[in-house]
């Protein structure tokens, strides 16, 4: 069966490009929205080109709240925060799948828990840690718990590339006489490039779009991201939809150049790593 | 080489920074989770020792079975069709003769890329029983099947996680076709000199090698399909009725709506203790042995 | 590859530098911001209210505006309440860091006191001559069961009204219905002619709750109420009888596709442009249909099972105050200032509610005058209100937590059209076991 569909069978084509529209349409539909009122939004146009191009949605989005503050904080938490978490992951995930060590698969097991616990369960706990640490209303308060919430997703996947790596590799080194940090820093991290790359658009997209643990732990109005400005759109009854849906996109642009930019590195390190080790 | 990986410096230099940060900021609250599910507690005031009562009146809770079914669906619903849906893609779109490559590869990526609210509002539009275009398809195509998708009992949980399903595939499909890439040439020319056809090939061959991979996208769709909140919170608020309750969504609703801190944390513990289970029972079905190639 | 080496180094010089900057500039702005409150010798009190619409801006700056002149040493912070069920004002409570001053309701009153979070304001009241102010109309919404006050109140006895279009009843020959029977012919002749026969927001759930307990005032006036303080039980006919009559309404195509996906904009145009018949709402949604429909736009007394019941019953009406409002947090550093202002806010909510927003429906007495006329379903209102035999409480009154998580639920399902009457009763029982 297999076989039949991968000869340029044009039924699979069609699924690919049809997929392809199907996945980028959202984005479409959210400029469209963007330049909407909300009769159109929910009655009389939900879908197409929007009939009368408000583009006052962008500028009641941003005067009426303080869109590039929130964006520029974004910026900030976000780009720390992937690095934090990049740098730390990448660490412990060459500890754990290939340094020697009692109890390795038992710390990676313990990482990979942060998975599975719900956010708004530990928020209570979580909350009074930060006002312990006297980090309420501080970059920290959200830099800090978003590291530590990123690592585990990002250390999985870091150990699953590490394990793919020949030990041939780290036994030449060591004959040249390369110690282990050199052989980290100089031989493992080019290899595994490619789920960097792939790990900073993920972590990127986490703590852009992050909005519980903002919600409850920033409240000074000079701290506060973009999700959590956007939430404020939203009224009890009543909302403008359509300066909402130009918030959004505004928030959503850094989201796909920065995919674009990373998603090209991983491909182009792709190439180079494949060749190295062909 | 003993000497070399052993090196006890390195391994603290690695690991101590990442270790204590995720034991201070994650398992100290979720250990108080656990202590904390033993007590008949509001959250603020001291709180009363209760045990193992919560427990027991969360085995006879039907709002707990009704989450816990539907979690289970929409972890099931997840790892099928995103780990289906992306093997696919992953794997054609990893032969790099297929026209119009770079388009569709970040094409597939864009739902992951926007905001949970922003899809999930697109979707609410879709599934919009009067104005949808999803009962539009099916009127244009003179299928008469209107459907309340969400405001149904029976379809709402397929629907919620379809919307799931379909925005996070570009996860497992970056994920995957990252594997696929750095699979060395050879190991599928060799399968193809056999006579092997590619998606055999692929099947007997790629697949496999990417066992690594695999490993953590179960744990990543399934665990992810249990522990589902924001999509219910945006798109059907736990409704129609309770239909759509997660356990992550009971928890919500006991410590926050009702009230009971205690008794939701208990759900959480459950909850993490069934993904414990399953990403254990993942790691020991899938791929023992590491694989080099 | 040496391109994405530079980028990383670059994002990590740029974020250490940018890290570094906020924390310079954030402790510059502390202390620039205390001195110069020093100098101004202003007060700083938090405080945690609704500011997300034109509506509840209106209400909010209104009330500072006025406290500005009245109190100019005080400067208000705002925080936005957020819906989220009330957890970020219960984590504030959980880390000691309440607001000053803070919007809430009856549920959140309730927990707080046991917790020793909020202040008891009853020395407040006396000493600010408070309860002088009440309309004596509206005391239910100043003190809680245990005959104490948490807040100041402004809204009042509201009340959920049905509305109705006048036009699409004449022109498709409807009766406007008064028993179930009729309610029922007037849906099929809707029904017939495509338009909508009742249009409500049933994704929150406050108004499904709501819708309930119309239909369960007709056998009891006390309606979910009596369930909400245990005097009555899930399982009494009169709330068997009423989760059946809404099962049959629906079956019978009373409602639009997707209604427990609705939001308020969504369901709200459905009737405002004609497309709808009837609409849930409380009182306050006379200002917009008003604004959208004019003089077509009327309310009608619930509809009973017979026509005796809906005479007798007809004055029994769902909605209600309840104790909530203005509290303030039991940690505030001047207790005298905090307890003035909250009582401030709250009393200017209610003025520019009575004078600016047409409704006489309100906590305190107001002797301004008033700006905008009351609409005329308004004028009919005011007339109803002294005949008024009994009121209930929407859904953000009731105080068994439990039993409204499960009611909210539990009505929301009855919209779904694939719930029976039996599984409403134990699935109210089960959860408030």
């Amino acid at each position: 069966m297999w076989s039949k569909i991968r000869k340029g069978n044009p039924i699979f084509k069609l699924f690919l490009w049809i997929y392809a529209i199907i996945s980028v349409y959202p984005l479409v539909w959210m400029l469209f929205y963007s330049l909407k009122d909300n009769n159109e939004i929910f009655v009389t146009n939900p879908f197409g080109f929007p009939t009368n191009l408000r583009f006052e949605n962008y500028t009641s989005a941003i005067s009426q709240f303080n869109v590039p503050k929130y964006f520029m904080n974004s910026v900030f938490v976000t780009v720390i925060t992937v690095v934090g978490t990049i740098v730390l992951a990448v660490m412990f995930a060459y500890s754990a799948a290939r340094l020697r060590w009692r109890g390795k698969t038992i710390a990676q097991m313990y990482i990979v828990i942060g998975m599975f616990v719900p956010v708004q369960v530990i928020m209570i706990p979580l909350a009074i840690l930060v006002r312990d640490f006297n980090l309420t209303n501080t970059y920290s308060s959200l830099i800090i718990p978003y590291i530590a919430f990123n690592i585990s997703f990002s250390s999985m996947v870091f150990y699953g590339f590490f394990r793919t790596i020949p030990n041939e590799l780290e036994e030449s080194a060591c004959l040249d006489g390369a110690n282990i940090y050199q052989t980290f820093y100089k031989i493992m991290l080019p290899l595994v490039k490619p789920s960097i790359a792939t790990m900073v658009i993920f972590v990127f997209l986490a703590a852009w779009n992050e909005y519980p643990i903002a919600l409850m732990l920033i409240s000074d109005e000079a701290l506060k991201t973009l999700p959590l400005g956007l939430q404020f759109f939203q009224g009890q009854f009543t909302t403008n939809w359509g300066a909402m849906g130009a918030a959004m996109t505004i928030a959503s642009l850094p989201t796909v150049l920065v995919y674009i930019l990373f998603s090209e590195q991983v491909e182009k390190a792709m190439t180079v790593g494949s060749a190295v080790k062909g | 080489m003993n000497k070399f990986l052993g090196n006890k410096t390195a391994i603290l230099l690695f690991t101590l920074p990442t270790i204590v940060l995720f034991t201070i900021i994650v398992m100290w609250p979720t250990m108080q989770v656990f202590y904390r599910s033993m007590f008949d507690w509001d959250g603020l005031s001291a709180g009363k020792f209760i045990f193992l009562d919560n427990y027991k009146r969360l085995f006879e809770d039907r709002l707990f079975y009704t989450s816990l079914k539907n979690g289970i669906i929409f972890a099931i619903m997840l790892a099928v069709l995103q780990i289906g849906i992306g093997t696919v893609l992953a794997l054609t779109i990893s032969n790099k003769k297929i026209r119009g490559r770079k388009f569709l590869r970040v094409s597939y990526f864009i739902p992951v890329v926007l905001s949970v609210t922003v899809v999930c509002q697109l979707w609410l539009a879709m599934y919009n029983g009067e104005y949808g275009l999803i009962n539009k398809i099916f009127e244009t195509l003179g299928i008469p099947y209107r459907q309340d998708w969400l405001s149904n009992g029976k379809t709402a949980i397929y629907a919620v996680a379809a919307v799931n399903a379909w925005q996070n595939m570009g996860y497992h499909f970056a994920l995957l076709l990252a594997a696929a890439n750095s699979i060395p040439e050879q190991y599928l020319e060799a399968a193809k000199i056999d006579g092997a056809e590619k998606w055999k090939a692929h099947w007997k061959v790629t697949i496999p090698l990417m066992a690594e991979t695999y490993k953590f996208c179960f744990v990543l769709a399934i665990t992810g399909g249990l522990n589902a909140f924001a999509n219910m919170q945006i798109m059907t608020g736990g409704g129609p009725g309770t239909d759509t309750y997660t356990l992550t969504y009971m928890m919500y609703r006991s410590a926050f709506r009702v009230g009971e801190f205690g008794y939701g944390t208990t759900a959480a513990a459950f909850l993490v203790i069934q993904c414990l289970i399953v990403t254990f029972a993942i790691n020991k079905l899938i791929a023992r042995d590491r694989i080099v190639y | 590859m040496k391109k994405m080496k530079k980028a990383l180094s670059l994002g990590l010089v740029l974020s250490l530098t940018m890290a570094l900057a906020a924390c310079g500039s954030n402790k510059g702005n502390e202390a620039e911001s205390s001195s110069s409150n020093a100098q101004e010798g202003k007060t700083k009190l938090r405080i945690y209210a609704q500011y997300s619409d034109e509506d509840t801006k209106g209400y909010y700056d209104y009330a500072v505006a006025e406290l500005a002149k009245e109190m100019p040493n005080v400067q208000l912070d705002l925080e936005i309440q957020a819906q989220d069920d009330g957890q970020k004002l219960k984590t504030y409570a959980a880390t000691g860091n309440l607001p000053d001053v803070f919007n809430t309701a009856l549920d959140q009153i309730n927990v707080f006191r046991q917790s020793n979070n909020i202040l008891e304001l009853d020395e407040y009241v006396d000493k600010l001559g408070f309860k002088d102010k009440m309309q004596p109309s509206a005391l239910n919404t100043l003190y809680t069961d245990d005959n104490h006050v948490y807040a100041f109140p402004y809204a009042g006895n509201e009340m959920i009204l049905l509305y109705y279009n006048k036009e699409l009843f004449e022109q498709n020959g409807v009766k406007v219905p008064t028993t179930f029977e009729e309610m029922k012919a007037a849906i099929e002749t809707f029904k017939a002619k495509g338009i909508t026969p009742l249009s409500i927001f049933a994704k929150e759930k406050w108004p499904d709750v709501a819708f309930y307990d119309m239909f369960a005032t007709r056998y009891n006036p006390a309606g979910i109420s009596a369930l909400d303080k245990g005097e009555a039980k899930p399982s009494d006919e009169a709330y068997v009888k009423a989760a059946q009559d809404i099962i049959d309404l629906v079956k019978a195509g009373m409602l639009p596709k997707g209604v427990t996906n609705l939001n308020y904009d969504q369901a709200a145009a459905l009737f405002h442009e004609g497309k709808a018949a009837m609409f849930v709402n409380g009182q306050w949604e006379i200002e917009a249909s008003t604004k959208a429909l004019g003089d077509k736009v009327g309310y009608m007394y619930y509809p009973a099972t017979d026509a005796a019941t809906y005479e007798s019953g007809k004055m029994a009406f769902s909605g209600g105050g309840n104790p909530g409002g203005y509290a303030v947090s039991a940690n505030t550093k001047d207790k005298e200032l905090a307890t003035k202002v909250a009582s401030f806010m709250a009393l200017k909510y209610a003025e520019f509610k009575y004078t600016q927003k047409g409704s006489p429906i309100v906590s305190t007495k107001v002797d301004k005058p008033v700006v905008k006329a009351f609409d005329p379903m308004m004028e009919q209102l005011a007339k109803d209100l002294p005949n008024i035999t009994s009121t209930t409480a929407f859904a953000w009154g009731l105080s068994n937590t439990k039993f409204k998580a499960a009611i909210e639920d539990a009505s929301q399902a009855l919209l779904s059209g694939s719930y029976t009457a039996e599984q409403f009763v134990s699935d109210l029982e089960s959860a408030m076991k």
